[in-house]
């Protein structure tokens, strides 16, 4: 398959138009695969000051009792959208929720740990630590094999 | 997760009827048979032949009717109190342990109530026995659940692309330490003798006083430490220092008819170097046992 990119500019999302013969199932899935991407980047705020950064730049999204959060390697942001709204627009290849309050960008976790009390803990790029709740578990696993067999 | 919403109010009355009606059929087929159960002859009640209450508990009530009521509320409160044991699985952490505490107060309660109110068991090691089994029952569901929630973390690790971490009770990262607790445990002690033995019979002052009480606790004290902090709590650790230990420990206690502690002194410090060790890598790293 040819893979062709060409900058427009003034471009803001980027567009994806599939040249083929005939309709595949191959060519149904890639489409499919295209459709479920979410590139968009995140609106945050700094302050004041109004940002749009890209995805994967976030270690994390999380409630803290004010409102949604974005944690990156560097700062923490105020995320204006709801959690559940967060969860659609990101990438769900990429972003999975561990518990009802948080969601992870999984490109940077480092490590999973059990403890003896049956808690798992994610360590996220930079020693962030993270909890995962176990009614989670199934929903990550899935996204991960999902991604895996996208990448097979 | 709405496995955990399922009306669990249901679940207790279900589990309360099947304990009421239960309860009258262990008195009726476990009376005499291997279980060890009862405390007497049972008798029958409400006019039925059939033996559902001992009659040293309808001596106690003042009827067999009574008697069998009673049992039958027993036997639902331990019904409905098992019924709802997978509950406090569906929690985390401390809640997880909290709940589960709990539960296990309850279940044990409850079962002591119905084995002694209703004059199942007589004396006082049977209870004893069955509270213990009760106990590791607990243990062991505790422990195949932790192996389950262990199996999907190895999971998540390797869909991850992660290093698949420690293996069960670390076994694997126990093992590179096991020839220094042959040789402390085993071999040094047998070195010993040789001179011991050459130098005739009598008390083995080198490897049964002096070794085992100034060197060996010390020695296990220091392996345990490095361990801890090399690689957490390793549980098979001490474990193989009782094994190894457990030799000379039986060739002492047979042939000089001394107490059996000579285990103790290197499982002892063995335990506690490694506890130390894993105190002192959290403290440094802040990392998970």
């Amino acid at each position: 398959m040819e893979v062709e990119i060409r900058m427009e500019e003034g471009r803001k999302e980027p567009k994806v138009i599939i040249l083929t013969g005939e309709e595949t199932e191959e060519v149904r899935r890639l489409v499919e695969q295209l459709q479920e991407l979410r590139l968009d980047p995140v609106p945050v705020r700094r302050q004041e000051e109004r940002l749009l950064l890209p995805q994967e730049a976030f270690l994390r999204f999380y409630t803290d009792g004010k409102g949604v959060s974005a944690q990156t390697d560097t700062e923490t942001f105020a995320v204006p959208l709801r959690l559940y709204e967060l969860e659609e627009r990101l990438d769900k290849s990429r972003f999975a929720r561990i518990s009802n309050g948080e969601i992870i960008n999984l490109n940077k976790v480092t490590a999973v740990d059990l403890s003896l009390s049956g808690t798992i803990r994610m360590t996220l790029e930079g020693g962030v630590y993270v909890y995962v709740s176990r009614r989670y578990v199934k929903k990550i696993k899935e996204t991960l094999k999902a991604g895996r067999r996208r990448n097979q | 997760m709405k496995g955990e919403k399922r009306p669990f109010p249901l679940r207790v009355v279900l589990g309360g009827l099947l304990g009421a009606v239960v309860a009258p059929l262990v008195v009726c087929y476990g009376w005499g048979s291997w279980i060890g159960i009862g405390e007497g002859v049972p008798v029958g009640a409400f006019g039925l032949s059939f033996l559902m209450v001992f009659r040293s508990m309808a001596s106690a009530f003042g009827s067999a009717e009574v008697a069998a009521v009673v049992q039958s509320l027993l036997g639902a409160l331990l019904g409905g109190v098992v019924t709802v044991a997978t509950l406090p699985f569906a929690e985390d952490g401390k809640t997880l342990v909290r709940r589960s505490l709990f539960h296990f107060l309850a279940t044990q309660g409850a079962f002591l109530l119905l084995i002694l109110v209703c004059r199942w068991v007589d004396g006082w090691w049977l209870p004893l026995l069955y509270s213990a089994l009760l106990t590791l029952l607990y243990l062991l569901i505790w422990l195949g659940r932790w192996t389950g929630w262990y199996l999907e973390v190895v999971e998540l690790r390797e869909l991850l692309g992660l290093d698949p971490g420690p293996t069960p009770l670390k076994w694997r990262e126990t093992l590179p330490y096991l020839p220094l607790v042959l040789l402390m445990c085993l071999g040094v002690p047998l070195a010993l003798r040789v001179p011991e033995y050459m130098l005739g019979k009598g008390f083995p002052a080198l490897s049964g006083v002096y070794y085992p009480i100034l060197v060996l606790p010390v020695v296990s004290l220091c392996v345990g430490v490095s361990l801890g902090k090399r690689r957490g709590v390793c549980p098979l650790y001490p474990a193989a220092c009782l094994l190894c230990c457990l030799p000379m420990t039986c060739w002492l206690v047979g042939a000089f008819s001394t107490p059996p502690y000579y285990c103790l002194l290197s499982v002892i410090p063995a335990l506690l170097g490694n506890l130390g060790g894993w105190l002192w890598r959290r403290r440094k790293g802040g990392k998970m046992p």
